[in-house]
């Protein structure tokens, strides 16, 4: 019997955090995701700032889905001045987010979460004995990265979409030619759910989850949405999103949590297969039924799988888009002019890790009076404390070294973006 | 030869400089057999952290004090220091607002639960400890990255280039968004490296690699003033990426 269970540093997520589990007579007492990544104060930064400084500077909250985070913050902005972007600045954008959850979730899946399926403490340790998987996970991360260099002009930190449109657009060649380094990656990424479907995926920290994930009108699979659907039926308009992201201060963490109605929820690969999965397509269709998750699932562990679905989804998902681009046929489009005008727009995109809200005010002279930013892994960490709980009464026998991988394996399922999770929000600047 | 030890470690930031680490897909697997990784937490759990090391890249801001202890701690273990990152060279991002308390402004953020936690007005890493190497860029550019590995697997710093991201932007003849397009670019005063990559796109650069020595600040000034931009946009651009120690010594001007 264990008294606590601290873990100081979680390996293998981006930024810092630990876990702390206290035992008392036998129970759990408590649970803390311990976030000491420092604090970045991002919002205030940007108070006074003109309109088209904000994007440069808030998708610097995260590299991994900072393309994610331009788009959100390019959409908030735009909501407030009332611009409405074209079709062709709609779909390269679309293509952007796409490139990014194919580079997170191949990174994710092959560099920082199989490695634990197979007991290896790294994708360089599993290289030693797996070199084809692991060449062939870098390879898709690979190609994510192609897709933002491509349309957003660096694979980190974009510098090609701006407020109305994009600097430059992609040539016809550049599109045939990342066509057809999708279709390579589509292969590829049919082969990672071989390699998922036959990952065991234990069953210790199973309990029902509350899913979030934005919801649309397209027909399709989409991580654009207007609206904010739950698995208790209920919807909400993106403008109210802080209906749900109930924020509040904990005293462990750097990172403010969310609740919806007094309960944790979680948001993600996994959220967004339960409650838009209906919507796949093609090879993503078949990958859903394939790797198990048709029906409503409570095992977070899952989240893996949902991401190998969703990396066929987003490979077949920019094929789609470069295929309407060049049916249409790309224009030399600039960005749009517009009038600025005072006013408060909200920006919502699915991230990998779930949907991300900017939320902007602007003064009439186009300068930022507020901002505020919700990260997915902000919404994710009440509830990964609510599986970490699970998982330590289903383990509590178990060897104090074994049981703290098992845990820091809950958390990793998340794939946290603790960078993320940690840039303060709602500071009234006077 | 054994290989040199080598730590990669992340004080507060984005990640952004290790992600450009692990954004090397095709040299990734020859980079970590070419070195022996002791420590980067990001990508790998086992990890030596007492250990001596050879070099140590170092990404992010100092903005609490357990971020300088860790700092002094690899000072003390390392042969050789190197900053990756614009946030590690010069402050970056987080250091914008240095001039507001940062105790005030996390009593407005998080109440009385702030108490438990310490923060510091941000800072480079040269304001704690002796820097041997500055990869600066928001974030580094992956051929400097690896051309600094190749160099140091050599036994030597690499060499890094001196000029502004003007001159690159001359060179591959693109428009000149300050002077004919009247945009508030700073790449007369930015330190090259990134091939003028923003200028590429039709947009400004904005500095986010730091300034280039000797830079030519009050003729940029001068230049922006003539273009009808105002002291506020001036200054809110120049301080967006190295506002913590000055180095364009903006109120002098």
């Amino acid at each position: 019997m264990h008294n606590s269970i601290v873990i100081d540093h979680i390996c293998r997520v981006e930024g810092h955090g630990g876990i702390t589990v206290g035992i008392k007579d036998g129970r759990v007492s408590e649970v803390n995701m311990d976030i000491f990544e420092g604090p970045r104060f991002f919002e205030p930064l940007v108070v006074g700032r003109a309109y088209d400084e904000v994007s440069p500077i808030l998708m610097r909250i995260c590299a991994i889905c900072s393309g994610t985070h331009t788009v959100a913050s390019l959409r908030a902005v735009e909501s407030a001045f009332g611009v409405t972007v074209s079709r062709q600045t709609h779909l390269l954008r679309d293509l952007l987010v796409q490139g990014g959850n194919i580079q997170s979730h191949a990174l994710h899946l092959f560099c920082l979460s199989i490695p634990d399926f197979l007991n290896y403490p790294s994708a360089i340790a599993l290289a030693s004995d797996h070199a084809q998987e692991v060449k062939m996970g870098l390879e898709l991360k690979k190609l994510g990265n192609t897709i933002q260099e491509a349309i957003g002009g660096r694979a980190i930190h974009p510098v090609n979409a701006t407020v109305g449109g994009f600097g430059r657009v992609p040539t016809r060649d550049m599109l045939f030619d990342l066509k057809e380094q999708l279709k390579r990656g589509l292969e590829q990424s049919l082969t990672t759910v071989d390699l998922v479907s036959g990952l065991q995926i234990p069953d210790f920290c199973v309990s029902p989850n509350i899913y979030a994930a934005l919801s649309s009108n397209e027909h399709g699979y989409s991580l654009f949405g207007d609206k904010i659907a739950l698995s208790t039926g209920d919807t909400k308009d993106i403008e109210a999103y802080k209906e749900i992201c109930n924020e509040q201060v904990v005293s462990h963490s750097h990172a403010k949590q969310s609740w919806f109605k007094s309960k944790p929820f979680a948001v993600g690969a996994m959220a967004r297969i339960i409650l838009n999965g209906q919507k796949l397509s093609g090879e993503a269709k078949k990958a859903k039924v394939r790797l198990g998750l048709d029906a409503v699932s409570d095992n977070m562990l899952y989240n893996n799988a949902a991401q190998a679905i969703e990396l066929i989804y987003s490979i077949e998902r920019a094929i789609e888009i470069i295929d309407e681009l060049l049916e249409v046929g790309i224009r030399e489009e600039k960005p749009l002019k517009f009038r600025v005008q005072a006013g408060t727009g909200i920006g919502a995109v699915e991230a990998p890790r779930g949907t991300l809200y900017h939320s902007y005010s602007f003064d009439e002279a186009g300068r930022l009076i507020e901002a505020d930013v919700i990260t997915p892994t902000a919404q994710n960490l009440a509830n990964i404390e609510k599986d970490l709980r699970v998982a330590v009464e289903n383990l509590m026998d178990e060897p104090k070294e074994l049981l703290s991988s098992k845990l820091e394996m809950v958390v990793r399922a998340y794939d946290p973006c603790i960078s993320c999770a940690v840039h303060l929000i709602e500071v009234n600047f006077e | 030869m054994s290989k040199p030890k080598v730590g990669i470690y992340g004080l507060t930031g984005c990640a952004g400089d290790q992600l450009v680490i692990l954004n090397c897909e095709d040299e990734l697997l020859n980079i970590v057999g070419a070195l022996d990784i002791k420590s980067f937490s990001m990508a790998v759990s086992e990890s030596d952290d007492d250990c001596l090391l050879d070099i140590v890249f170092v990404e992010g801001t100092v903005v609490q004090p357990r971020d300088e202890e860790m700092l002094q701690n690899l000072r003390e273990r390392a042969k050789l220091l190197i900053a990756i990152g614009t946030c590690a060279v010069w402050g970056g991002l987080p250091a914008m607002k240095n001039e507001f308390s940062q105790e005030e402004i996390k009593k407005k953020v998080y109440g009385p639960a702030g108490d438990i936690f310490k923060t510091t007005a941000p800072q480079p890493l040269s304001s704690f400890v002796k820097v041997d190497l500055s990869i600066s860029g928001c974030p580094i550019e992956k051929e400097q990255l690896l051309q600094a590995v190749a160099s140091l697997l050599h036994g030597d710093l690499p060499r890094l280039p001196g000029y502004a991201v003007c001159t690159e932007c001359k060179m591959s003849e693109y428009t000149c968004l300050l002077v004919e397009k009247g945009q508030l670019c700073l790449g007369p005063i930015t330190v090259a490296g990134c091939k003028a990559r923003c200028p590429g796109y039709g947009q400004p650069c904005i500095g986010c690699r730091g300034p280039v020595e000797e830079a030519n600040v009050s003729s940029e000034i001068e230049v922006l003033k003539e273009k009808g931009f105002t002291w506020v946009d001036i200054q809110n651009r120049l301080r967006t990426f190295v506002a913590s120690i000055d180095p364009l010594q903006i109120e002098s001007v």
